[in-house]
C-alpha cells in the first residue's frame, strides 16, 4: 500500500508538460531527393511554402523554397534566379563559388543542419538547396508588410519626440542605435517559444548596466519554457519578482527616448518581436510615476506637475472610501455648513453611503473599459449614457446623491493623472477593498488598507531592487529625481541601481551661467 | 534567523515611532498627575535612564559583536540560568507586545468607534502586524522610514498651528516644590526611554554597526526633545487641567482653530496614533518571535509568527479587564517591570560579563 502510494506520488511529480519539439532533425544530405522530399514532409499541407526547382546552369537540379508573401519575390527573381539560370558551371565547386562570390546579396547563411535551414524559411529568408551539395544557402531577402513608424497612442505628450517603436523589432532596435549611437549600446537575442520562436533582445549599455543586473535578466528569460510569446506582457509575468501583487514591477513602454534615458540609467530593456510595446527592468514605484515629459519641459513645472500627480494618486486611492468613512461613521469631522449640505442632498437617497459608492465605482469602471474597446462609431453613444444617464439622471430620480457623483468624478480623472497604465490599473483594484474596510471600520479602515498597502510597497522587489527605493530604503542624493524634478544641471549622478557601477552622468558645473560663456 | 540588514537610521526611525508614537498620546496626564506645571522636566530626567540603557546595550554588543541577546545571556550567566532568564525575556516582550495592543484598542474604542467589538481591532491589527513580522526586518525598517516624516511633520504642524492658543504663564511656577515632583513625574516616562533595550535585538542585523551609536543618541535626544515640546504645548493649553485628562495631546489638538476651516484636527492625531501604534506592535512583535526564534535555537522564526499571534491577542486580554486596570497597571507595575527589565537586568549582565572579562578573556 505504501509502496503504492509512493509510485503515485513519484509519478505525479515525474509528469511535466512536454511542448512537442521540433528541434531536432538532423543535417541535410548530399542527395537531392532525400533532402527535398523530407521538406515536403515538414511542409506538407503548408499551401503558402512554395517549393521551386529550377536548373543551374540548365543542368544541375536545384530548388528554391519560401514563403509566400514573407521573401522578396522581384529581387530574388532578379538577383538570384537569373544569375544561376544563365550561369555556366562545369561542377558542384563552381556553383559554390559562384554563391558565395557572385550573387548580389549582401547577406546569404548557409547551413547544414534542418532544423537550422527550416527556422530561416520562417523567418522569410528564401533557401536554395542545390544538387550534389550537402549546405543549404539562405539569402536575407526577407520582407513582408509592416506598420510604418507612427505616433505612440498610449503615451502622447505635448513636448517630445513623436515617433514609438513599431511591431518590427528590427526597426525597434534601429530606433535605439539611431538614439544611442555609441558601440557600448549591445542587443543580445534570444529566442523564445518552441513554436513562436519570438525574438527577444536584451538591450544595455555596456559599462553603465551592472553585470549581475544583465546576468539575472538572461537567466530568467532562459527559465521560460513556452509555446509562444505573443505580446510583451507574456515575459513580464513570467520573470517579475512577485507574481501576486497588483502593482506592475516593471516598465512598459512604447516610447525610444524612455527606453534610452532608462539605458543611460544603468537598466536593462527587454525588446520583444511582434509588439510596440518594451519592457524595462528594474523599476520601481517612483519611476512608474514619472512622465517622459517632466524631463523635456522646465524643473519648476516638472515639479509642480510631479506633486500634483503625488496629491492625485492619493486622491484616486482614497477619496471615495474617505467619503464613505466620513459620512458613515464621522460626521463631526466635517464642518457643520458641509455637512448640512450634503446631508440634504443625501435625504432622498435611499442606500447606505457604501452601497452608493460601490454602485457608482463599478459604473465608473465598467464606462471606462467599455470605452476602450468600442468602435469610434458608437463611442458617442457612450458617453452620451454616461453623461446623461449615469450622472444627471441618477441624480434627478434620487437614486445617488450629486457630492457621491462629483467624488467619483473626481475619483476617475485622478486616476487618468497616473502616466503608466498598468500603475493606474492597480490602484483602481486596491480602491474597492478600502471602499469596504472604509464602509466597517470607518476611518481605521481605511488607515489600515494604507499601512497594508505601505508593507506591501515595502516587501517586494523588482531585479533586486526595493519598489519603495529610493524613499525607503532612503538614498538621500536620489529623492533629488523623486520628490522633485531638480534641474538637469544639478542631476549628476545616475541612480544606484544594484550596485556602484558608473556613477557620474556629466561633468559638475553644468548650471549656466551669463558669466561663464566665456566674454 | 534574519537576513535583512537595515541601516543605523531606519534603526533610529522605528526607535523613534516605536516610543514616540504612544508616549505622546498617555505619558504627558501621567507626568502631570505628580508633576503638575513641571511636567516638561520629567522626560529630561527620564532621558538619562535612555542614556544609560543606550550605554549598556552598546557595551553589550561590543563586548559580544554578532552575538544576539539570548546568548549574551548565555555567556555572562552561564547556559541554565541564561535560558531561564531568556524564558522571562520572552514572556516579558510577548507580555508588553499584548499590552500594547491593549491599549491601542482601548484608545480606538474610546475616542472612535465605540459600538465597534474590541476583539475586531485588536485582532486585525494582530494580523497587519504578522504580516510586515513575516515580511522581516528590512520591511519594518523601509515602513518606518515612510511613516516616520509623516508622523515627525504632522506633530510639527499641528504645534504650529496650535501657537495662537498658548497661554505661557501656565509654565510657571517653575518648580514650586523643587525638584521631587518632577522626578516622581519621570517614573513613568521612564519606560519609554527604557525601550531604547530593543536596540540590542537589532543591532546585530545593522549593516553600518558604527554609526549605531551615533543613531541611537540622535533619536534619544529627538525622542526627548519631542517629549518635552509635546508636554510644553499640552500645558500652555490646559494648563492644570492635564492630570485629569486620559489623552491631553488629542484634547490640545481640539483647540486648533484657524480661520474656521482648519478645525477638527484630531482625526489627523488618531491617523497618526494608529500608524505609530503598527510599527510599535511590528516592532515588539518582531523582537518577540525573534526572541523565540533565538532562545530555541530556531533557523527560522517566520514559523511562530501565526501562534505566537494567537498568543498576543489572548495576552491583551488577559488579566487587563478595562482601561482603570489598564491605566492602574501602568502606574504601578510597569515602571519598576520596564525599569528591571529594560534597564538593570542588562546593567547586571555587563557587570557580570566585565568581571568576567578582567578573569579570563571571553571565548566567543
Amino acid at each position: 500500500m505504501v509502496r503504492r502510494v509512493k509510485s503515485l506520488l513519484r509519478r505525479r511529480k515525474g509528469i511535466q508538460p512536454q511542448i512537442d519539439s521540433l528541434d531536432d532533425h538532423g543535417s541535410l544530405s548530399n542527395k537531392m531527393d532525400e533532402n527535398i522530399d523530407y521538406f515536403r514532409s515538414v511542409y506538407a499541407n503548408c499551401s503558402d511554402v512554395v517549393i521551386r526547382p529550377f536548373l543551374i546552369g540548365g543542368m544541375y537540379q536545384a530548388y528554391f523554397i519560401y514563403i509566400d508573401g514573407l521573401a522578396n519575390v522581384e529581387e530574388t527573381d532578379e538577383q538570384i534566379l537569373q544569375p544561376l539560370m544563365n550561369a555556366t558551371v562545369k561542377n558542384t565547386n563552381e556553383i559554390m563559388n559562384m554563391l558565395e562570390n557572385k550573387i548580389p546579396v549582401t547577406n546569404i547563411q548557409k547551413f547544414t543542419s534542418l532544423s537550422k535551414c527550416i527556422d530561416s524559411i520562417s523567418t522569410g529568408n528564401p533557401l536554395l538547396l542545390s544538387d550534389g551539395i550537402n549546405t543549404g544557402y539562405s539569402f536575407c531577402l526577407a520582407k513582408w508588410e509592416k506598420r510604418g513608424i507612427g505616433e505612440p497612442s498610449a503615451e502622447v505628450g505635448i513636448k517630445g519626440p513623436r515617433e514609438g517603436f513599431t511591431e518590427t523589432i528590427n526597426v525597434s532596435t534601429s530606433q535605439l542605435r539611431r538614439i544611442i549611437k555609441s558601440p557600448s549600446l549591445k542587443m543580445q537575442e534570444l529566442f523564445i517559444g518552441q513554436l513562436t520562436k519570438t525574438k527577444i533582445v536584451i538591450s544595455y549599455i555596456e559599462g553603465i548596466a551592472n553585470h549581475n543586473l544583465i546576468e539575472e535578466v538572461h537567466n530568467r528569460l532562459e527559465r521560460i519554457k513556452i509555446d509562444g510569446i505573443l505580446e510583451s506582457g507574456y515575459i513580464e509575468e513570467l520573470i517579475e519578482d512577485n507574481p501576486y501583487s497588483p502593482f506592475p514591477q516593471i516598465l512598459s513602454t512604447e516610447r525610444p527616448d524612455v527606453v534610452c534615458s532608462n539605458l543611460l540609467e544603468g537598466r536593462v530593456a527587454i525588446l520583444v518581436d511582434g509588439t510596440p510595446f518594451v519592457i524595462v527592468v528594474p523599476t520601481t514605484f517612483f519611476s512608474l510615476l514619472q512622465s517622459h515629459e517632466d524631463y523635456y519641459q522646465r524643473f519648476l513645472v516638472s515639479t509642480a506637475v510631479r506633486w500634483l500627480r503625488y496629491l492625485f494618486l492619493v486622491i484616486s486611492l482614497l477619496l471615495p472610501s474617505l467619503y464613505v468613512a466620513i459620512l458613515t461613521f464621522h460626521h463631526e469631522m466635517v464642518p457643520t455648513a458641509l455637512l448640512l449640505s450634503v446631508a440634504a442632498s443625501r435625504e432622498a437617497v435611499p442606500f447606505p453611503a457604501l452601497v452608493e459608492a460601490l454602485m457608482m465605482e463599478v459604473t465608473f469602471e465598467a464606462l471606462r473599459e467599455a470605452g476602450i474597446r468600442l468602435p469610434k462609431q458608437v463611442g458617442a453613444a457612450v458617453s452620451i449614457v454616461g453623461a446623461l444617464v449615469i450622472g444627471q439622471a441618477a441624480v434627478q430620480a434620487g437614486l445617488v446623491s450629486a457630492p457621491m457623483v462629483i467624488v467619483v468624478a473626481i475619483t476617475g480623472i485622478a486616476s487618468f493623472m497616473i502616466p503608466r497604465y498598468a500603475m493606474g490599473i492597480g490602484f483602481r483594484i486596491l480602491r474597492f477593498p478600502i471602499i469596504f474596510l472604509a464602509g466597517a471600520l470607518g476611518l481605521l479602515g481605511v488607515m489600515m488598507g494604507i499601512i497594508a498597502i505601505i508593507v506591501h510597497l515595502s516587501t517586494i522587489r523588482s531585479f533586486g531592487v526595493p519598489y519603495l527605493s529610493p524613499l525607503a530604503p532612503l538614498k538621500g542624493t536620489e529623492l533629488k529625481d523623486t520628490l522633485i524634478r531638480s534641474p538637469w544641471w544639478k542631476l549628476n549622478t545616475r541612480p544606484h541601481l544594484t550596485g556602484d557601477y558608473n556613477k557620474h552622468r556629466q561633468s559638475p558645473g553644468l548650471k549656466p551661467d551669463p558669466t561663464k560663456g566665456g566674454e | 534567523m534574519e537576513k535583512g540588514k537595515i541601516s543605523s537610521l531606519q534603526m533610529g526611525m522605528i526607535m523613534y515611532l516605536t516610543i514616540m508614537s504612544t508616549a505622546i498620546l498617555t505619558v504627558p496626564g501621567i507626568t502631570a498627575k505628580y508633576a503638575k506645571q513641571d511636567l516638561w522636566l520629567s522626560p529630561i530626567w527620564a532621558s538619562l535612564v535612555g542614556f544609560m540603557t543606550l550605554f549598556i546595550v552598546m557595551r553589550l554588543s561590543k563586548n559580544y559583536p554578532q552575538q544576539s541577546f539570548f546568548q549574551i545571556c548565555e555567556h555572562t550567566a552561564g547556559l541554565y540560568i541564561g535560558k531561564l532568564v531568556g524564558f522571562i525575556y520572552v514572556c516579558f516582550l510577548a507580555y508588553v507586545t499584548g499590552q500594547i495592543i491593549r491599549s491601542y484598542a482601548d484608545f480606538i474604542l474610546t475616542v472612535y468607534l465605540p459600538q465597534t467589538p474590541i476583539s475586531v481591532i485588536v485582532i486585525s491589527m494582530t494580523v497587519l502586524a504578522a504580516f510586515t513580522v513575516i515580511g522581516g526586518l528590512e520591511v519594518i525598517g523601509r515602513v518606518s522610514q515612510i511613516f516616520f516624516p509623516i508622523f515627525f511633520f504632522s506633530i510639527f504642524i499641528i504645534i504650529i498651528l496650535l501657537i495662537p492658543k498658548l497661554n505661557l504663564s501656565y509654565l510657571l511656577p517653575i518648580m514650586e516644590d523643587g525638584i521631587l515632583p518632577s522626578l516622581k513625574g519621570a517614573i513613568i516616562p521612564q519606560i519609554w526611554f527604557g525601550e531604547f533595550f530593543l536596540i540590542i535585538f537589532l543591532f546585530p542585523f545593522l549593516s553600518d554597526q558604527s554609526k549605531g551609536r551615533k543613531w541611537g543618541m540622535i533619536t534619544i535626544f529627538m525622542v526627548l526633545f519631542t517629549f518635552v515640546t509635546a508636554n510644553l504645548i499640552v500645558l500652555f493649553i490646559l494648563g492644570q487641567n492635564i492630570a485629569g485628562t486620559l489623552y491631553p495631546f488629542l484634547k490640545a489638538t481640539l483647540f486648533v482653530n484657524i480661520g474656521d476651516f482648519i478645525e477638527n484636527m484630531d482625526p489627523l492625531i488618531i491617523a497618526l496614533w494608529i500608524l505609530g501604534s503598527f510599527v510599535k506592535i511590528t516592532v515588539f512583535y518582531y523582537v518577540t518571535a525573534l526572541g523565540i526564534g533565538q532562545w530555541l535555537n530556531l533557523t527560522d522564526y517566520k514559523p511562530i509568527v501565526w501562534p505566537l499571534g494567537i498568543l498576543i491577542v489572548q495576552l491583551s486580554f488577559w488579566s487587563l479587564p478595562n482601561l482603570m486596570v489598564i491605566n492602574h497597571h501602568d502606574e504601578t507595575v510597569n515602571p519598576f517591570l520596564g525599569l528591571l527589565m529594560q534597564t538593570l537586568i542588562p546593567l547586571l549582565l555587563l557587570g557580570i560579563s566585565s568581571i568576567k572579562k578582567k578573569v579570563k578573556p571571553v571565548k566567543i
